[in-house]
Formats: C-alpha cells, sequence, structure tokens
C-alpha cells in the first residue's frame, strides 16, 4: 500500500514537473516578447542594424517560403514512399532496408544534415546559401518522420475499402488513388502540418544551408534568406550589431511559438473537418 | 426428375437441371436460362492448404444460386474464385477451369479488372466509401470514364431505385454514406454495383450484419434484381437460402483442415424437401453446422 502510494507520488511529479518546465519555457518566452510579438510593425517591419526598432518580415517570409518549399518536395516523396511501403512492398528484403534507412535517419541529429547539406547542396552544387539548398536539407531531414505518419495514415484506412474499390474493378494504383489516398488524407494532412511546426523551428540544419540574416524579403528560391529559427539564434550569440538585439530575439521567438500554437490546431481542425466530412463520428 | 445430385467419386459434371447440352456455355435448363459459370474440377490452395476441391458446377442466368454450408466449408472463398478477389491473397492458386460465357476467367490473357466489372460484389459487413451517397454510386461510372454530368445524375438514380433506396436518400445525396443505417449501408452497395451494369452479382452473406426487416428489404430486392442479373449468394441461414434462390449448393469439409467440396447442388425446392445426400438432409434439418 505504502510502495503503491509512494509511486503514485512520483509518477505524478514527474509528469507535474514535465508540465511546469513546460510552462515556464513558454512563460519565459511570452514574458519576454508577446508585447513585440504582436505588434504589426514588428512583425511587418525591416530590420535593422546599428540602430533600434527593427522588425521581422523578411525572417517570417523567409520562415513561409521555406515551409512551402521543403513541404513541396518532402509531402510527395514521403507520400510515395509510404504507399510504396503500404500497398507495394512485399514483405521483403527491399521493404526492410528502406524502413531501416528511414529509421536510422531519423536517428541522426539535425546539425549533421546541416553539414551535409552544406557540403553537398551549398558547395558541390552550388546553390550557394539559400532557399532551395535549405528546402532540399530539410527535405532529407524530415522525410523519414513524413513516410512513417502517412504509411501509418495509409495503413490506418480500413481493408474493406480496398476490397470495395478492387471489386469495383479498380487496378491496384487507381484503388490507391481514389480511395485510399483520400481516406488517408487527414492523417497525412496532420502529418504534414506537424512537420511544418518542425521546419520552422528547425535552426541547426538552415544555419548552415539557407543563412542567419537578411535585410530585404527573399523572393527567389535561389536568393538566401534568415528563417526566424536560425536569426533567433544569430540575435542572441552574434547579435552585438543591433543594439536592440534582444528585444528583437524574444519578440521573434514568442511569434514564432505562437505560430506553431496556432499551426497544430488549425491542424487539428482541419482533421477533424475532413473526417466529418467523410461521415466519421470523430 | 431435374434435380442434381454430386457424391464423391460420382462422375462430373454434376448440374443435370434438364441440361440440353453440355457444351461449354451453351446449357440451358428447362426455362430456357443459360449457363453463366461454368466451374469444372475447380481447386482453390492458400499456399499448401487446399482449400476447395473439384468443384463442378453450373451457375444459370438470371437465377438465383445459393451457397449454403457449414463455417470453415470454404463457400465465401468459393465466391471469390468467381471475380478472382481471392487473387489478393497470398500465395492462392486455382486449378481446373472457371468459364464465364465460355471464357477460362483464369487464363492468363483474361483481364481481371474487366471480369470485376462484369461480376460485382456485395460484401457481408456493409463497406460505402467514406463519400457522399452520391459519389459512391458514381464511383464505377467514374471509374470507366464517365464524366457527363447529367448522364451520371441519370445513373445515380436509376442505380438507386433498382437497389429500393431512391425514396429514402433522394435529399440526402450529398450526405456521407456513414451516415445512412447498416441496412441502407448495403442497399447503397448494392446500388453501387449495379451502377456499372454487371452481368453477375455476388453477394457474401449479405444480410449478416442486418435486422430482420432491412434483411426483408434486401430480399425482396434480390427477387427483383433476378431478371435482369444472375445472382449467387452466400448464406448461412438456410431459411433465407430457401426463401430467395431457385439454386442450391450444398459445401462441406470433412474435417479440420480438409478441403471444402461441394456436396448436392439442385433446385431449391428439391434440396431443401428432398435432399438426395444424407449430408445435405443432417445440415438442413439442423442436426450439424
Amino acid at each position: 500500500m505504502g510502495a503503491d502510494r509512494a509511486a503514485t507520488v512520483s509518477i505524478w511529479s514527474a509528469a507535474l514537473a514535465a508540465l511546469a518546465i513546460l510552462l515556464f519555457i513558454i512563460g519565459a518566452i511570452l514574458w519576454n516578447g508577446l508585447g513585440t510579438a504582436l505588434s504589426p510593425s514588428f512583425v511587418f517591419g525591416k530590420p535593422q542594424a546599428m540602430r533600434e526598432g527593427g522588425g521581422i518580415w523578411p525572417m517570417v517570409v523567409s520562415s513561409v517560403y521555406l515551409s512551402v518549399l521543403t513541404l513541396a518536395l518532402v509531402i510527395p516523396l514521403g507520400v510515395g514512399a509510404a504507399v510504396y511501403m503500404a500497398e507495394f512492398a512485399r514483405a521483403g528484403r527491399l521493404a526492410r532496408l528502406v524502413r531501416f534507412g528511414a529509421d536510422s535517419l531519423s536517428a541522426v541529429p539535425s546539425v549533421v544534415f546541416g553539414v551535409f547539406g552544406m557540403v553537398v547542396f551549398v558547395i558541390y552544387l552550388g546553390l550557394g546559401y539559400s532557399l532551395l539548398a535549405g528546402a532540399l536539407t530539410l527535405t532529407l531531414l524530415n522525410l523519414p518522420t513524413v513516410a512513417r505518419a502517412s504509411e501509418e495514415a495509409i495503413r490506418a484506412v480500413p481493408q474493406s475499402y480496398r476490397e470495395a474499390a478492387l471489386s469495383m474493378g479498380c487496378t491496384r494504383w487507381e484503388m490507391v488513388k481514389k480511395v485510399v489516398l483520400p481516406v488517408a488524407q487527414p492523417g497525412i494532412t496532420t502529418g504534414a502540418v506537424l512537420t511544418v511546426g518542425r521546419i520552422v523551428g528547425e535552426s541547426a540544419a538552415v544555419i548552415y544551408t539557407v543563412g542567419l540574416f537578411v535585410r530585404k524579403v527573399p523572393w527567389s528560391p535561389f536568393a538566401p534568406a534568415a528563417p526566424m529559427a536560425a536569426n533567433i539564434w544569430h540575435m542572441y550569440t552574434e547579435g552585438a550589431l543591433v543594439p536592440d538585439w534582444f528585444r528583437v530575439a524574444s519578440g521573434e521567438a514568442a511569434f514564432l511559438l505562437l505560430s506553431v500554437l496556432a499551426l497544430n490546431m488549425a491542424a487539428r481542425m482541419l482533421a477533424a473537418f475532413l473526417r466529418r466530412k467523410m461521415g466519421y463520428s470523430a | 426428375m431435374s434435380h442434381v445430385l454430386a457424391r464423391e467419386g460420382e462422375e462430373r459434371p454434376l448440374l443435370r437441371v434438364g441440361l440440353r447440352s453440355q457444351k461449354s456455355g451453351t446449357g440451358v435448363d428447362e426455362e430456357g436460362h443459360g449457363v453463366k459459370f461454368r466451374l469444372q474440377g475447380l481447386c482453390l490452395y492458400y499456399g499448401k492448404d487446399k482449400i476447395l476441391e473439384d468443384i463442378d458446377l453450373d451457375i444459370l442466368e438470371h437465377r438465383i444460386t445459393a451457397v449454403i454450408g457449414p463455417s470453415g466449408c470454404g463457400k465465401s472463398s468459393f465466391l471469390r474464385c468467381l471475380n478472382r478477389m481471392n487473387d489478393l491473397v497470398e500465395g492462392c492458386r486455382v486449378e481446373g477451369r472457371a468459364l464465364l460465357d465460355g471464357a477460362d476467367i483464369y487464363h492468363r490473357d483474361y483481364d481481371v479488372t474487366s471480369l470485376r466489372r462484369k461480376v460485382g460484389m456485395v460484401f457481408q459487413k456493409p463497406n460505402p466509401f467514406p463519400k457522399t451517397v452520391y459519389e459512391n454510386v458514381a464511383f464505377g461510372p467514374r471509374l470507366y470514364g464517365i464524366r457527363d454530368r447529367d448522364i451520371l445524375d441519370g445513373i445515380v438514380e436509376m442505380s438507386l431505385r433498382r437497389a429500393a433506396l431512391w425514396e429514402e436518400v433522394r435529399d440526402k445525396l450529398r450526405q456521407p454514406a456513414l451516415a445512412l443505417s447498416g441496412g441502407q449501408q448495403q442497399r447503397l452497395c448494392i446500388a453501387r454495383v449495379l451502377a456499372v451494369e454487371p452481368e453477375v452479382v455476388l453477394l457474401d452473406e449479405p444480410c449478416s450484419a442486418l435486422d430482420p426487416i432491412a434483411t426483408q428489404r434486401i430480399e425482396d430486392l434480390l427477387a427483383e434484381l433476378k431478371e435482369s442479373y444472375t445472382i449467387v449468394i452466400v448464406t448461412h441461414n438456410m431459411q433465407q437460402a430457401a426463401r430467395v434462390s431457385d439454386y442450391t449448393a450444398f459445401f462441406m469439409i470433412k474435417g479440420q483442415g480438409d478441403p471444402g467440396r461441394l456436396v448436392e447442388y439442385g433446385e431449391t425446392g428439391m434440396i431443401f424437401t428432398n435432399p438426395a445426400d444424407e449430408r445435405t438432409e443432417r445440415y438442413i434439418t439442423g442436426r450439424f453446422g
């Protein structure tokens, strides 16, 4: 009885500690930066060096642009791999190899991807510090998770739908295209939005491939850019040229945090909406 | 006497329903119904396991053929031989011949997707797609390339009418199919099959998940559908077989691990009132199975 009680108390306190740490971090970020993050002149403003009052608009655009580019690459690749694994691969050596590769890839620290991206995309392929180099690097980084999440969503599609489709005269590919993927779409969409969260939150991999600070909004995928996470790191470590670097970094961090939270909530709502549209109760 | 017996060891083909001709695909019964499916020495294997052995059977067009037998006797597997859904089972192999209108559906050159267009299937558990009622029925026609909105609307309405569902769903065409009741979902699945104008409709225990009223509806529907389609229904419910079918095939296994065999096949009236095989009689009178 006493041991049971002790176990309950310690498990509870562990959970509480985890929650408290999370709340402390979020609280600290918002405490320092919420006021700045909510001001339009900061979010849409031009960055400044040597004087105060700079904004972060090019960084916001960089993060959005990088996310879109990365998704455009990683979703087709990841979903394609997932379709292969879930629908076409027989339980053979190739499937095991692909899965092993994906699992190994997801255990590699992101800074290693950053260095790899710099060597291969930035230098060897001559892309320079650019959104494209970053998107390619982040594609490699996120491919395993996107593929795994999509594979799970595809496997969760009831077998009875596949049978119905095939019995109607669908080929395997028509079955995937017309039934399996539409039914798996809420799951795949959720995975994609969570990936956006990881993309905009990633700093190590983009520091080496995209850039840390820009004054102008990057319009070309070949242009250097400065995603928010990289810029925050830059401000904290090398922001001496910006007199109000702490205000900028804190505001940017709060803005990033709020964006990711909003994105995750939007993803949940979107998935629930899609499922309701299909007639599922939840 | 238009009755059929099939005992192991006896010569095949087993259907002697007054067939005027034994030539493949040209047989006709007393009422002039031709042979739709002719199975000759059909054996089915899943890997090393023999599921069905030596099935000889003629299925007549515009008739309802019921397949009955105890659980595990291979009646569902038999049904899935007719539209090659067994192909999905890894290690599945078929021996013997299965002729649809005289053409061997297991021949290398036979196109499986065109077979499944001709031979539609309704499953045990209603499995409409999680799309709207309309999209479910339009699924097949769209698959075969019909894009014209008016034509699709016409097909959807006609198919739902044939499946005796139109009146109940005419105002719900844009609603999710999963919001319908179980019985409505099953009739929707029938409408989905009818929308591609199949020649044969296979039903695998279509009422086992439905209540008696919904079951009654489906049974009434089958009686109407046989005017236009050849129907094969697997059922574990012998009253249902007796009520709806014209011909009945009784399958059985000797014991665990043995393949299913066709014990007896003939006119439903005869099978249920005067079976030739005592195993059929014992099964029908409820003494086993």
